[in-house]
């Protein structure tokens, strides 16, 4: 793997043409959080960009739309960055048996190179900038943030690394948004029952294999950092906080390290969130920082979330669909791909193979009843195994040529929903799930029986290399030499 | 001074410019946690230009959801 931190992604991004440096002087609001939205917008290989003179944080570095492209998600993975999605889904599925990785410890960790344990002001110390105009203020909006199960703190497995949304409110204080069925909310609910605080770390700037795993729901006894040393095929650098027996990753750029306070909730929000909506404003924990470490000229790494397409869809979109296939692959193996990359996969199109009559509902609701897929997947659409679930031509195809009736559409009321989204917040987060049958029918469903495909050409794949190859060269066609058909001298003697 | 979300007189500097450049002040309520920037848009510094949608009021403190109730400690 060509990068071992963030530091060092960013240099294989310069290299590979992905990352541009902007050093005109920039406010902070609303220009930062405005580049940030623009970078993400600029298609499969939107560049990240380096920012290091915001007004009033002159010499301040900040990183943003590290993650924000499918060309930088590729060069993640150190694949070539022109991978196609679906290549990078598969890439992912197979290095995901290598878990468990490898962590290792090192003292004298570059991330604890400079300490501030005095006269804290979060404000002065990070480059902080409002990402939406009604923002309710400056959001860390890509922290991993580390906590241990209190009742097992000696479980390396279950030390939680989430990526949560986070308010700076005081000097030293923070609004932390952690949902109670989160691996971090499960902590802090076990030492709040106690009365005790919860020691949490909070890790700016990190290696991006680690935000992906951050980002993806997995089991509770299962560690982040050695999934993120398993898809990196390399061991994972950790070292102890200073004050806290909590572990973080050695080469991250600053961590606050601080506890959640039982007995005590803050107005917190509102913030622009997933579904490209302003979440509402609601009372939420409370984090009270005792102590900063961070790299010498540290980089301040955010991420801009809102209306489609940005960094944060971009970062949640294979790390949502892959342990949601892992899930259903596990007691339905003809599944053979899931595309959950929509809005943390409020909607999910499942491929596989049909069995037997009624199979697609089958796979429906298993997606419907995995840990994710029962908060979010609120739209399920099930295409055969000849559809490519990442290619919209081929799944709006399905849907206009294989959904029959109501019989192939199942609407499920008063489910379980994200009380973000805004159908379901008024209910309180109470959702619906939508099913969508858009597979062949097997017998004894008949009425598909005397439908006959179209089976294209056994020379379409060779013509469609000869074309790509052609276009590339943007040399001249000469159709009757370069034929995949004309595999002998041509007629005639031709030199 | 007051909070241009929720008004209360609860809102005081928080923050300079580290650089010393003075090129701007953070504000910060103690009330409701708006936080804002004097170089902040008009719609975010200026109350009466605020957005109403976006205000809060004694309605909304009192109705305001807790997304994690305090549990009773065992």
């Amino acid at each position: 793997m060509p990068y071992a931190d963030l530091r060092e992604f960013l240099g294989v991004l310069e290299r590979e043409g992905q990352l541009v440096r902007y050093s005109a002087e920039l406010l902070p609001e609303p220009d930062v959080g405005a580049l940030s939205c623009a970078a993400g917008e600029l298609g499969a290989t939107a560049p990240a960009v380096l920012l290091d003179n915001i007004k009033g944080y002159k010499g301040k570095k900040v990183a943003v739309n590290v993650h924000g492209s499918w060309a930088n998600h590729a060069l993640m993975l150190d694949m070539p960055k022109l991978s196609s999605v679906q290549s990078q889904f598969f890439e992912l599925v197979n290095r995901w048996e290598r878990y468990p990785g490898q962590v290792e410890w090192i003292e004298h960790a570059p991330c604890q190179e400079v300490v501030i344990d005095r006269d804290i002001n979060l404000y002065e110390v990070l480059p902080l900038f409002r990402i939406h105009r009604y923002d309710g203020g400056y959001y860390l909006s890509k922290a991993c943030c580390v906590s241990k199960d209190p009742e097992d703190p000696d479980n390396f497995d279950k030390e939680n690394v989430g990526i949560y949304r986070i308010q700076v409110q005081g000097p030293d204080t923070l609004g932390y948004q952690v949902a109670t069925f989160h691996d971090g909310g499960v902590h802090f609910q076990k030492a709040e029952r106690r009365n005790a605080p919860l020691p949490v770390a909070i890790c700016l700037g990190n290696d991006p294999m680690l935000s992906f795993m951050a980002a993806t729901p997995i089991p509770y006894d299962q560690s982040e950092y050695k999934f993120a040393a398993a898809l990196k095929g390399a061991p994972f650098a950790l070292t102890k906080c200073l004050d806290f027996d909590l572990d973080v990753p050695a080469f991250t750029e600053y961590v606050l390290e601080g506890e959640v306070l039982p007995g005590e909730r803050v107005v917190e929000g509102p913030f622009g969130e997933y579904p490209g909506t302003y979440s509402g404003v609601r009372k939420q924990l409370l984090i009270k920082i005792k102590k900063i470490a961070h790299r010498r000229d540290p980089i301040f790494e955010n991420l801009y979330i809102g209306r489609f397409w940005t960094e944060h869809d971009q970062l949640v979109a294979l790390s949502t669909s892959l342990p949601l296939y892992k899930e259903v692959k596990e007691s339905i193996p003809e599944v053979k791909a899931i595309n959950a990359i929509y809005q943390h996969g409020l909607t999910a199109i499942v491929s596989t193979r049909v069995r037997f009559a009624g199979f697609a509902k089958r796979v429906a609701f298993r997606v419907a009843s995995t840990p994710h897929g029962a908060t979010f997947c609120r739209n399920i659409i099930v295409v055969d195994e000849d559809i490519d679930p990442f290619n919209l031509q081929e799944v709006m195809w399905a849907l206009s040529c294989r959904v029959r009736d109501q019989r192939d559409i199942i609407f499920i009321p008063d489910t379980e929903g994200s009380v973000i989204n805004p159908v379901a917040a008024k209910s309180g987060g109470m959702d619906r799930k939508l099913i969508i049958d858009a597979t062949t029918h097997a017998a004894p469903e008949e009425e598909l029986e005397d439908i006959v495909l179209i089976e294209p050409s056994e020379k379409v794949p060779a013509f469609k290399t000869l074309l790509l190859n052609l276009q590339k060269a943007g040399a001249p066609s000469t159709p009757a030499s370069q034929s995949p058909a004309c595999r002998g001298p041509r007629a005639g003697g031709a030199k | 001074m007051k909070c241009v979300r929720c008004w209360r007189d609860s809102a005081s500097v928080i923050a300079k410019a580290p650089d010393g450049s003075g090129a701007w002040e953070v504000y910060h309520c103690t009330t409701c946690h708006f936080t804002w920037r004097d170089t902040d848009e008009e719609e975010v510094t200026n109350a009466k230009k605020y957005d109403a949608r976006f205000r809060l009021d004694k309605r909304d403190f009192d109705q305001m959801r807790v997304a994690y109730p305090i549990q009773p400690t065992k």
